[in-house]
């Protein structure tokens, strides 16, 4: 890239401006020598002779600058040409999803919401509903139209539910990162607390903690800050209780700490009030809550997954190249033919390879345990029980095949 | 796995700009048919104004005043500034957005690996420049230029290449073809470089478009039209065809005419201008959003994603501790159904794997982690995934995944 970054850099010296210059000097040409032929019309032809070769040699001037443009854009063409040499454009094949502009409008409509895009998203919904004059090749399927129509007011109707969730996320995310006020969190996570605690998530007892701790620290109180191991206490007594069964150590702790409030720094709670990150740790798990409510990923899907194709993409078009050479297809159409690794945080789901088949489990085929623990996939176990005694491939312990049972990962 | 995150991490910059030659191609072949207009522009003028400087000099030999004429090359070679200048700013343009987009992928380059923050900010931008692109192909141009505008990426995304590219598909929907000429004009070079037909397949648009009147006088200009135009056809089959037509109506039955005369031709030159335009600028003809999109679901898709069993890892009404996995969103799941999904060749499961009397498998730890979160009950756990089963602690068994 340097390179080409390089060979852009002569753009800055080689530009129409002495183009332009030079037409001027041929405008000036002529200029004086109409004031020359209107003084004195008699040398009218004499003048006219003498224009010729310097207007002519202007226009050369012209051209050379022209000329050198043009082989700079020349070399930088060819610097591309060569950065770019061996990347045709890619064609992983298979394309499934050109069929699908419905579903990819959707997933781009709930991506603008999530993102609190909501002037461009409701841009977009308008857009893509299909103009009563739109081309004829889509009035050919009325069928399918009224299909997509529908859809597209199912995405509105769903959409404006959505965007005023979404609108809601970041009222509080705003609330609570920039103005660090917790209150609407707070009444948020108490208005699901039964959701909330239904996915084991303690989150509502963490916005208080981290009150109590704002409070203590005297967020809020410029000019006694001392007040704020008071406020924090009175505070404490009035919340805490309702977390006192299941939050019993934590209470304590925070409680405990109101008696060092002289001297936070060197007290061993020092951990829980100087944690500069603790905002943001919450302003996350808030996000997250919020999103799986929802039953949305924290992080937008199609970030998420358009990233993850950018990564993936070399392999593809690779194995692409590679197929198209040896004139093969794919053996298996649900599975892709090679490994795609992605980076650690893009694996969501617990992955199965069965280690007598090598094959990764699937619906038809799950993975089932031996009562010896042992995992191995439901026709590898068809395969070596043949419905009598089996000894399991990997401890000397036997079996039956309808001893395993089967498991879910 | 420190040695298996070290190479899933790696970013090769090189290999991860497939997706983003157009970003460097579309504004060089701007540049480049900028170029070309100015020297049009100044091969036209000179010529005229030495031929007139000529016949000047020759007719004020004969004694005629030569003001006149010298005015009228001064307004023209003013006429010919102003043209240029526009033309510099046009320059100044699209010199500055390559600059940016240089500099853009520069910045890839410098990102050490995939895990970085850094990373993550440039793929954000990437998507925005995907969405944008995406946005433009089908021709949702404000949405496009709103996205653009927001995000601040005007200058990393071509808006107006595709307006313009839009704007004739759509005349010749209509059966207009006159932008198209136009821009077959201004792209001519660049057209014969690559082979294209698309000129010629307009001229004989324009040429049906004579026959079908059926009047006298059009058909004589049709054959006028045709020689001129037609005969560069390497494929006399082509010509042949054409001259044909003569002889049908344009309620011809004739298969062979009767798709000349039919309608679907307009539809079938909006998509060959497509395809030449997306060519000319190097643009993939499948829209690189969706290319990634293809690549990134099947990467992440796994048999879990659409099974009836809810999956144990990364489901919605599970683990507050983990996100939802992207395939199971509700935004991305239908369209994932139709991917194939990613290859492993190795299992992947969390440390300390335990089943429960239901067959769940879950990392111990985070089975644990979970019910300390729920405030334990004593001697009892609970499936994080189905908040109605409980089991006794010794209930849960040790399970060996290899």
């Amino acid at each position: 890239m340097e390179a080409l970054l390089e060979e852009h850099r002569r753009y800055d010296n080689v530009h129409l401006g002495h183009a332009v210059n030079d037409c001027q000097r041929t405008i000036d040409l002529l200029v004086s020598a109409r004031d020359t032929i209107a003084a004195e019309p008699q040398k009218a032809s004499i003048a006219l002779a003498k224009l010729n070769n310097p207007v002519k040699q202007s226009f050369d001037k012209i051209h050379d600058d022209l000329k050198a443009i043009n082989s700079i854009q020349n070399k930088y063409t060819k610097a591309l040409d060569k950065k770019f040499k061996d990347k045709t454009l890619p064609d992983i094949g298979n394309d499934v999803l050109s069929s699908q502009s419905r579903l990819i409008n959707r997933a781009i409509a709930m991506h603008l919401l999530r993102e609190g895009q909501f002037s461009v998203a409701s841009t977009f919904l308008q857009e893509a509903e299909p103009q009563p004059d739109a081309a004829d090749g889509l009035m050919q399927d009325v069928r399918m139209r009224g299909m997509w129509e529908r859809d597209i007011a199912n995405v509105k109707l769903h959409s404006e539910g959505l965007q005023q969730q979404f609108a809601e996320m970041y009222h509080i995310l705003h609330e609570l990162k920039q103005q660090r006020n917790l209150d609407p969190a707070i009444r948020w996570a108490r208005s699901n607390s039964k959701n909330l605690d239904q996915r084991g998530s303690n989150l509502e007892f963490e916005l208080c903690r981290l009150q109590f701790v704002a409070l203590y620290l005297g967020y809020g109180l410029h000019n006694s800050p001392s007040m704020g191991a008071v406020r924090a206490w009175e505070y404490a007594k009035q919340e805490f209780p309702s977390f006192q069964q299941r939050y019993t150590k934590e209470t304590n702790q925070l409680m405990g700490s109101l008696v060092y409030s002289a001297n936070l720094t060197a007290s061993p709670y020092r951990q829980y009030f100087y944690n500069d990150s603790a905002w943001e740790d919450v302003a996350n798990s808030f996000t997250r809550e919020f999103c799986s409510l929802l039953g949305l990923s924290a992080d937008s899907p199609l970030y998420i997954a358009a990233t993850a194709g950018a990564i993936a993409l070399p392999t593809l078009v690779k194995l692409r190249a590679i197929m198209k050479d040896k004139r093969t297809e794919w053996t298996t159409e649900d599975e892709l033919p090679v490994d795609t690794p992605l980076p650690p945080g893009y694996q969501f789901h617990s992955i199965f390879v069965c280690p007598v088949s090598k094959e990764q489990s699937t619906e038809t085929n799950p993975p089932m345990m031996m009562p010896c623990g042992h995992v191995i996939c439901k026709e590898s176990l068809e395969r070596i029980s043949k419905n009598s005694r089996f000894k399991c491939p990997y401890c000397p312990s036997e079996s039956h095949y309808q001893d395993a049972k089967q498991v879910y990962l | 796995m420190a040695m298996n995150e070290l190479t899933t991490t790696k970013l090769n910059a090189d290999s991860h700009l497939l997706l983003d030659q157009p970003l460097l191609k579309v504004p060089n072949e701007l540049g480049r048919k900028n170029f070309k207009t100015t020297q049009r522009f100044v091969e036209h003028e000179q010529k005229t104004i030495l031929n007139t400087l000529k016949a000047t000099a020759t007719a004020s030999l004969a004694g005629s005043n030569p003001l006149e004429s010298l005015d009228g090359m001064i307004t023209r070679m003013n006429t010919l500034k102003r043209k240029l200048e526009v033309l510099q700013e046009e320059e100044k343009t699209i010199n500055a957005q390559s600059r940016k987009r240089i500099q853009h992928l520069q910045d890839l380059y410098e990102i050490p690996s995939l895990a970085d923050v850094k990373y993550d900010e440039w793929s954000r931008v990437r998507l925005n420049r995907l969405l944008v692109d995406y946005l433009l192909r089908n021709g949702y141009l404000e949405s496009a230029r709103q996205l653009a505008r927001e995000k601040e990426i005007e200058e990393l995304v071509d808006v107006d290449a595709f307006v313009q590219c839009h704007k004739i598909e759509g005349n010749l929907r209509q059966g207009d073809l006159t932008q198209c000429l136009n821009w077959c004009a201004d792209n001519s070079k660049s057209l014969k470089k690559i082979n294209s037909n698309l000129e010629i397949e307009l001229r004989l648009q324009q040429y049906i478009e004579l026959v079908r009147t059926a009047e006298t006088q059009k058909k004589v200009e049709a054959i006028i039209h045709a020689r001129k135009y037609l005969t560069m056809h390497s494929d006399s089959e082509f010509y042949y065809k054409a001259a044909g037509l003569l002889n049908f109506p344009a309620n011809t039955e004739a298969d062979r005419y009767k798709e000349l005369y039919s309608s679907d031709r307009y539809t079938y030159l909006a998509s060959l201008f497509l395809r030449t335009h997306h060519t000319l600028f190097s643009l993939p003809s499948t829209p690189p959003l969706q290319i990634a999109l293809s690549a990134g679901l099947s990467a992440l898709k796994t048999p879990s994603c659409h099974s009836s069993h809810l999956s144990s890892s990364s489901n919605p009404n599970s683990t507050s501790t983990s996100s939802l996995c992207p395939i199971c969103s509700i935004e991305l799941n239908d369209l994932a159904r139709g991917v194939p999904y990613a290859h492993h060749t190795k299992s992947f499961v969390e440390n300390d794997p335990v089943v429960l009397p239901n067959g769940r498998i879950y990392g111990r730890e985070r089975l644990w982690g979970f019910n300390e979160k729920l405030g334990w009950v004593e001697g009892k756990v609970r499936d994080p995934t189905n908040p109605t089963e409980w089991y006794g602690v010794e209930e849960v068994k040790k399970v060996f995944i290899s």
